[in-house]
């Protein structure tokens, strides 16, 4: 009988996923500042967010909504270079950390060269970017692969996996948040499952920019925050 | 018992849809498959009866669902010994591409698997929780599935199959390669099952006096990295301290032909 006992208890496992999504961590008495979050709803547009400024108001707004908006708030999120207009790196635009999701466990820091995996080691082993800490201002998981759909994994980034725009040329940005329609959006999955990676931050590139393109791949438009300070 | 025979027949189209046929018909892993994580310990913390006895393991949990023609290897590595080298987990694993219950590729190669270059290892291997299926097709539950006060105790966890339980023995450094000897990181070549003579608690891994055994984590969460082969140590040998951190002393195995 033990095989399926023990089955029959696994078979429990997604049924507690679609009830009860809860945080496992140990309260920690001597909590973090929340200084990362995911965006807990998307701007709506598609891949316009009307550019970077655009997407740091929305940032800086949910953070304040969260009673977070004492900081500079940012979004991790890459531009393109253009004629006359130099590319802008989303690892540039954060500020030193470390930062700490808004489970705010001090032991569980962000560290800049470990989200990006700067040196061999670090990229092999990992950071604490993962589901548990991946959560939006509110603390709430953001659904991804195995969780009730629609999946909004897919986290805009346009940017490769040191953290790093693009070169220009083919479109990674949705014209470098501005369009709804034409291009393209790399993404990242907050839950660090599918499309054969597990990458946080340019697991792969939609098709289009529309809302309902970003719907069509597991995303709706959200992104990383980042307090510079 | 009675309950779970009910929630299996209340939840077996749901089971279906998730993970494939249901235990009591027949299992319908892949052809391909050519990796999993073991469904169930040996039992005796970490005295695996040498590489030896987790290669039996992993051919047996194979045989059970008729995945047993297979050339099967527990992914561990040893440390050097006197007149003994150390083995690579590593260099025992075939050169892929291996593919799980589903037939899912978790890894094109060894380089693709452990992340050679910064490129490979930035972006990743397949290895997650939804693809680290053991040989039955079943997900392992893990960090915040159920949290459950019992979860570090192996006398509770035995009997509640769903408790986290994400930690994999591998023995092994993030590249897939032994630790250097002196200090003991495969519960003394996979045949102890001590603990230090007093627990020193969490964070306190390997070293003088302390047996202890590097893991990975099947859902990638934990350790302030997510490893998946290489996170931190255990608070000791036995299956006892092996709870105390969420592993009940499950292998990854790897079919090399």
């Amino acid at each position: 009988m033990r095989p399926i006992e023990f089955t029959a208890l696994l078979v429990h496992l997604p049924i507690i996923a679609l009830t009860a999504p809860q945080l496992a961590c140990a309260q920690d008495p001597a909590q973090a500042p929340m200084t990362f979050f995911v965006t807990s709803e998307p701007i709506g547009d598609g891949g316009n967010l009307g550019g970077l400024a655009g997407a740091d108001a929305h940032c800086r707004r949910l953070a304040q909504a969260a009673g977070e908006g004492e900081r500079t708030w940012v979004a991790y999120l890459s531009t393109q270079a253009r004629a006359g207009e130099p590319a802008v790196n989303a690892r540039d635009r954060i500020g030193d950390g470390p930062w700490f999701a808004p489970v705010r466990r001090p032991d569980r820091p962000l560290v800049k060269s470990e989200i990006h995996g700067d040196t061999l080691v670090e990229a092999q082993r990992g950071s604490n970017m993962f589901k548990l800490y991946t959560v939006t201002e509110q603390g709430e998981i953001v659904n991804g692969i195995g969780d009730p759909l629609p999946a909004r994994h897919d986290i805009l980034t346009g940017t490769q996996p040191d953290g790093r725009a693009f070169p220009p040329g083919e479109d990674r940005t949705c014209n470098n948040w501005t369009s709804n329609d034409e291009g393209a959006a790399q993404v990242g999955h907050s839950d660090r499952v599918g499309h054969g990676n597990t990458s946080w931050n340019s697991s792969h590139a939609t098709t289009g920019c529309s809302q309902e393109d970003l719907v069509s791949w597991g995303g709706v438009g959200l992104f990383y925050c980042f307090a510079v300070d | 018992m009675k309950r779970y025979a009910l929630c299996l027949a209340l939840l077996l189209p749901v089971f279906t849809a998730l993970v494939g046929t249901p235990a009591d018909l027949a299992y319908a892993q892949s052809p391909t498959m050519s990796f999993f994580v073991t469904s169930r310990p040996i039992g005796d913390g970490g005295n695996l009866g040498g590489l030896a006895g987790a290669d039996a393991h992993c051919r047996i949990l194979a045989e059970e669902v008729g995945a047993g023609d297979r050339t099967w290897r527990a992914y561990l590595s040893t440390q050097a010994r006197p007149e003994q080298p150390a083995i690579n987990a590593r260099d025992r694993i075939g050169d892929g591409p291996w593919y799980n219950f589903r037939g899912e590729m978790i890894a094109r190669n060894i380089a693709h698997l452990h992340g050679d270059t910064l490129e490979l290892a930035r972006v990743g291997n397949n290895m997650t929780k939804q693809s680290v299926l053991t040989e039955r097709g079943q997900i392992v539950p893990g960090l915040g599935d159920f949290p459950d006060p019992g979860s570090r105790d192996w006398d509770y966890v035995q009997t509640t199959p769903y408790t986290n339980r994400h930690e994999v023995l591998t023995g092994s450094r993030p590249d897939g390669t032994a630790f250097p000897p002196d200090i003991d990181f495969t519960c003394d070549n996979w045949t102890s099952n001590a603990d230090p003579e007093t627990d020193l608690g969490p964070r306190n891994y390997g070293g003088e006096g302390r047996p202890n055994a590097q893991i990975g984590f099947t859902d990638r969460m934990g350790g302030g990295n997510g490893s998946w082969n290489s996170s931190h140590g255990t608070r000791g040998c036995s299956q006892h301290a092996l709870v105390r951190t969420h592993g009940i002393g499950m292998l990854y195995c790897f079919a090399v032909d």
